[in-house]
């Protein structure tokens, strides 16, 4: 039982972690809160529904097909959000910037109403997925050992793309002094596109493997976004690994508190966000 | 000597020329008559939009005074809001107290966790602190939509007092105007008093007022409470008006709204919260009631405000004041 309910704490981490870390990416170059995250997210799950029918319904590689154009979709639509709203306001204060994404949010949650209704939907797994797998005695789902591989593709892909890439080297420079990257004569707008371009994506991949594990409605972009805040600030704002420990931290934490105290599990994440934020400040005073 | 003549000279000229900062007594007659006339003229369904639009007036000039003035963000201000809210009905139900003594425990409540709330917010600053007012908000939330014994959870509590005090919509209305606009009149001499100058120094530049001795904590900290205070009385009010509460007066949905009403109105001016709260609620009422996608239509014009004309409908408001002005 325990085993079961960690494993889904991971999985859920690993979910997390698709979106936290496209947000503390974001917000590491660009400083930008981007409240939006969580609809593009959503957005990724709707197109999961719409698009997997014309490709190759019930099949696996059609499934993972799918989710890939869904991701580059979403990251299309970032892109348009980032140069044609957001760049304008990079100079504007901090609080103008929230509402701008928050005001993104308001406008992609009805026209996903409009789009797609009210109602529930879902997307059902390609039967390759659906089944379940005997580890140890107990039966785990197929798809939430896809998903682990998933997250671990995705964490070395990114691991590899900033540790050995030109423009990995110049993401991980300008979130530690993106004026100094500017002085060297790189573009820092193409930089700021192209960082919300792959946080984009990563949220809307992670909206299309989400589609087919829950059912999706409308009001999915704010039952994420804050549990990817929470996630992004125990990490540290901008600290991509620190996302990785942290959307596991809280997605074990919240599958156990499911388990064992139900009714104060949400309030357990709050609390550590709290601690966490607190015991930070008081280093940063003492250093 | 001649120069002293002269500053002497434009001292007087000064003196003589309106302080900017001064209660404008005509313009507050002017608007609250206005404002009592279409309360007792106006049909009930009109008098209950009219309503709503000061309780939010009230609630978003409290939130202004964090947001233009303090330099703090708040994401979790409907706390101080529904916490008014719950502290009236709370102090009746499980306390005993007479409904007077109820309407004065509501904004002290807020207060209270304002300061509370607000000792560990001013530890930290810019996005740092406004996520730990998130987690304030969402923890309180969580305990007040789950203890169902004290605060009836999901349910909320109702009919601890008689909707609008039993009088009739109109009645409630101008008892809403007076307090409204005297709590109104009470944030302005906040903002333009020594303490809040003060507190637009913390604001503009801690680092400078830190020099000239002045704390940025314990000065954001004041600012915060007395937010949350005037949050408290807007939220009292609206506990009144409706006669409940539920734990939606504590959650996102009321943050959310008081934010978009203050960017709306034009940050960085005083009356920011009052033009917010009446284009908000007027979009809230009219749009939603022709086209169901009325959060579009919010969502597009924040967009236009936020990257067309930053300092909002008070800026508008005061560009057209100012070029009439000129005309006369």
């Amino acid at each position: 039982m325990l085993f079961v309910q960690v494993m889904q704490g991971v999985m859920e981490g690993i979910f997390l972690f698709l979106i936290a870390s496209g947000l503390t990416l974001i917000f590491g170059v660009s400083r930008i809160v981007n409240f939006a995250h969580g609809s593009f997210y959503m957005v990724g799950a709707f197109l999961t529904y719409q698009i997997y029918p014309w490709i190759a319904e019930g099949t696996a590689l059609g499934f993972f097909v799918t989710i890939l154009i869904c991701g580059l979709l979403v990251a299309a639509l970032g892109l348009l959000f980032e140069v044609f709203l957001l760049r304008r306001v990079y100079h504007a204060e901090e609080l103008m910037q929230l509402v701008l994404t928050l005001a993104a949010v308001l406008i992609i949650r009805d026209v996903t109403k409009f789009l797609w209704g009210l109602d529930d939907v879902t997307v059902s797994l390609p039967d390759a997925l659906s089944g379940a797998a005997v580890i140890g005695g107990t039966y785990l789902p197929t798809y939430q050992l896809v998903m682990v591989g998933v997250g671990v593709v995705v964490l070395a892909a990114v691991w590899g793309f900033l540790k050995f890439t030109h423009a990995g080297i110049i993401l991980r420079a300008a979130t530690d002094d993106r004026g100094m990257v500017a002085l060297l004569g790189t573009n820092q707008a193409h930089v700021f596109s192209s960082v919300f371009a792959i946080g984009c994506f990563l949220a809307g991949i992670a909206g299309g493997f989400a589609a087919a594990f829950e059912s999706i409605n409308y009001l999915l972009d704010t039952r994420v976004i804050v549990l990817a805040f929470i996630v992004v600030v125990i990490g540290g704002l901008g600290n991509f690994y620190g996302a990785l420990y942290a959307s596991l931290a809280v997605g074990i934490l919240k599958a156990l508190g499911l388990l064992f105290a139900p009714r104060l599990s949400m309030v357990i994440i709050f609390l550590l966000m709290a601690v966490v934020l607190l015991i930070r400040s008081l280093r940063r005073t003492t250093e | 000597m001649a120069q002293g003549d002269g500053t002497r000279a434009d001292s007087e000229t000064a003196l003589q020329r309106r302080d900017p900062y001064a209660i404008n007594w005509r313009l507050v007659a002017a608007v609250v008559v206005l404002q009592a006339v279409l309360l007792v003229v106006s049909p009930p369904l009109v008098v209950f939009a009219l309503i709503e639009v000061m309780i939010f007036a009230l609630y978003a000039s409290a939130l202004n005074l964090l947001l233009s003035f303090s330099g703090m963000v708040s994401f979790g201000h409907a706390v101080y809001f529904g916490l008014g809210a719950y502290g009236l009905a709370l102090s009746i139900t499980h306390f005993d107290f007479p409904i007077v003594l109820g309407i004065i425990a509501g904004p002290l409540v807020s207060a209270f966790f304002g300061l509370v709330y607000g000792i560990l917010c001013v530890q930290l600053t810019a996005i740092y602190a406004a996520m730990l007012t998130l987690a304030c908000a969402e923890v309180t939330y969580a305990v007040v939509f789950q203890w169902f014994d004290v605060t009836g959870g999901d349910s909320g509590i109702s009919g601890h007092v008689p909707t609008m005090l039993g009088l009739a919509p109109h009645q409630f209305g101008l008892v809403v105007l007076c307090v409204v606009t005297v709590a109104i009149l009470m944030l302005w001499r906040v903002v333009y008093s020594p303490l809040g100058l003060t507190i637009r120094a913390v604001g503009q530049n801690p680092a400078r007022a830190a020099a000239l001795g002045h704390g940025r904590k314990s000065v954001q900290l004041i600012a915060f409470v007395i937010s949350a205070f005037f949050s408290g009385v807007a939220g009292t009010l609206f506990g009144i008006f409706h006669g409940n509460v539920f734990p939606d007066y504590v959650g996102v949905l009321f943050t959310v709204d008081g934010l978009l009403m203050v960017v709306l109105g034009g940050l960085y001016s005083f009356g920011a919260g009052i033009y917010g709260a009446i284009v908000y609620k007027l979009l809230d009422n009219l749009a939603a009631h022709y086209f169901q996608y009325w959060q579009l239509v919010v969502g597009v014009i924040i967009v236009i405000v936020v990257i067309v004309s930053p300092s909002g409908i008070a800026g508008l408001v005061r560009r057209v004041v100012e070029r009439i002005g000129r005309r006369l």
